[in-house]
């Protein structure tokens, strides 16, 4: 199975757009494809395919709950917490925030008195949806507030791998987050080809260089798609693409019909554009 | 008094507006501009800024390494850690730098005390003055480095020593913590959307993050002309929430193109974004 992403480093440049488009085409042409919404923040696949997403299986994260009556008030496990979730006062019960937590574990390992447990918390979910007979799409959503969106997009493209095995797809397309941070990361490995979907404007220029700098580093093969190709200034893009020596190999013009099929959730309707 | 432009959704038009705001703003008082997306910076290109003249490297985390000489392969950092960072090959095992978050589990359960934690430069912070009179300071996340949450906290600190009357933070797009770090302890929030089903359910779930943290808000519906039956719907949902709705122009692409805020082009969306300014005067 052929793994390949979506992505761009800049938001609102056509990501999921492209990754739709694609993962129509080819189950247009008897492919068996997966699409995997990896924009866990901010996830909108299913809306541009206007289905709703029904079903979810949650995803848990453990997270401490400290036992007061065990609690020595050492210390100990405000000293390991990195993310500075737990405030401690010498002689007095630490004092964890659950909104800074990430999860860890480094607080219940250190714990002396085993004062510390895990809980189970729901940080996301995951939605099965299919689109037709070759075309599903794997949907991953963090809950609102949780501030570390890595670990879900990657339970998110666990679970992908499985479904994809499940229902044979020859294609998994998984669609990034805006950015370059750790949820993007996430959502490219293991990805053997990258789409830096930009478009002609000093903005998509500056941010499909910082994107191309990761699949660097990550080894990861690229591509860029133009998309607005028509507006704006398509020599910004050359210049990024000559100086990454990435070729331009798709190019998506600016039209109406692109933003009425965007706004009415209808990207079916403008499927030969790729 | 702190004012962050969110949206969730990328690409709604949120350093377009913020570049804008701020011009509008630095009429009527001091203020300094902070571009939060350390992410992908590009308040500072609206504003004409292309390069910098002060760059301060800075590390807001650390990363884990594995001293292979001591690794006895028990594989209990492997089972430990959250983020999938420890790899194994040949029976050892090593960190991916990637995905280490630098939480320090694998140092703590390692049973030969094999792993250290080294701090790593993982982003910038650059200030400089705008031609249009105020500071801009603006944050970068190395690309393949973590922490970007922790940056923006950096970056805000070194705007609040800037003298200023006014703040203006563009937030990032996304929910997760460079957005949290960007909203937290802000007076005001200003969302912008547009009339596409993305745009409106992203609003929904930045707007959960708003609340969560009492940020008093208001909504601002950009390209609003691009679908006006979904248009008329959100600014009837936002009901006093609304500032105001923002055309859709191919002049705003000229504008970025010559670096210029749109406020200072020809563009019909001019006064549609000087009308919002006047209304978030009034309510702050």
């Amino acid at each position: 199975m052929k793994m390949i992403a979506s992505t761009g480093g800049k938001g609102g440049t056509g990501k999921s757009t492209f990754a739709i488009l694609s993962a129509l085409k080819f189950s247009n042409q008897g492919k068996k494809v997966l699409l995997c919404d990896c924009d866990v923040e901010c996830p909108n696949d299913h809306l541009l395919l206007g289905k709703e997403l029904r079903e979810s299986e949650p995803i848990y994260q453990d997270l401490p709950e400290l036992d007061a009556e065990k609690c020595v008030s050492c210390g100990t496990c405000s000293k390991v917490c990195k993310e500075n979730a737990i405030f401690w006062v010498k002689g007095k019960t630490p004092i964890i925030f659950e909104d800074l937590c990430i999860g860890c574990g480094a607080c219940w390992i250190v714990c002396p008195q085993n004062a510390i447990k895990r809980k189970e918390k729901v940080v996301g979910e995951t939605f099965e949806t299919k689109i037709s007979e070759n075309l599903w799409l794997l949907t991953g959503v963090s809950e609102p507030g949780v501030s570390e969106t890595g670990p879900i997009v990657k339970e998110a493209k666990k679970r992908a791998l499985k479904l994809a095995k499940r229902i044979g797809a020859e294609i998994l397309i998984i669609d990034t987050a805006p950015g370059t941070h750790c949820n993007v990361i996430q959502a490219l490995l293991g990805c053997e080809k990258a789409y830096v979907v930009t478009e002609p404007t000093p903005l998509g220029a500056h941010d499909a260089a910082l994107i191309l700098d990761l699949l660097k580093m990550m080894n990861i093969r690229s591509e860029i798609v133009l998309n607005k190709a028509d507006i704006g200034s398509e020599a910004l893009i050359k210049k990024i693409a000559d100086e990454y020596d990435v070729p331009i190999t798709i190019r998506i013009p600016y039209s109406e019909k692109v933003i009425r099929a965007y706004s009415e959730g209808r990207l079916d309707r403008i499927v030969g554009l790729v | 008094m702190k004012i962050v432009v969110a949206s969730g959704k990328g690409g709604t038009g949120k350093s377009m507006l913020a570049s804008s705001l701020s011009l509008l703003f630095s009429e009527i008082t001091s203020i300094v501009a902070c571009d939060c997306d350390v992410d992908a910076p590009n308040l500072g290109l609206w504003l004409g800024i292309t390069t910098y003249d002060s760059v301060e490297a800075i590390s807001t985390s650390e990363k884990a390494e594995i001293d292979s000489e001591k690794c006895v392969g028990c594989g209990k950092c492997f089972d430990n850690c959250l983020f999938g960072a420890i790899e194994k090959a040949d029976s050892k095992f090593f960190v991916n730098g990637l995905l280490c978050e630098g939480c320090g589990v694998c140092k703590i359960v390692c049973s030969a005390c094999a792993i250290n934690l080294a701090p790593v430069m993982n982003g910038e912070i650059r200030i400089k003055k705008t031609i249009w009179g105020f500071p801009l300071v603006s944050g970068q996340l190395k690309p393949g480095e973590t922490g970007s949450g922790k940056i923006v906290q950096e970056l805000r600190k070194r705007a609040d020593q800037l003298s200023h009357n006014v703040m203006i933070l563009d937030a990032a797009a996304g929910i997760g913590c460079p957005v949290i770090a960007s909203i937290v302890g802000c007076d005001y929030a200003v969302l912008v959307t547009e009339p596409t089903p993305s745009g409106f359910s992203d609003l929904e779930r930045v707007l959960k993050i708003v609340n969560y943290f009492r940020v008093p808000y208001g909504i601002v519906l950009n390209k609003w002309d691009i679908n006006p039956e979904v248009s008329q719907k959100i600014e009837k949902w936002s009901g006093e929430k609304f500032l105001g709705k923002i055309s859709y122009d191919r002049e705003v692409v000229n504008s970025i193109v010559n670096l210029r805020p749109v406020i200072v082009s020809k563009s019909k969306v001019k006064k549609e974004i000087k009308e919002i300014f006047e209304k978030i005067k009034e309510l702050i």
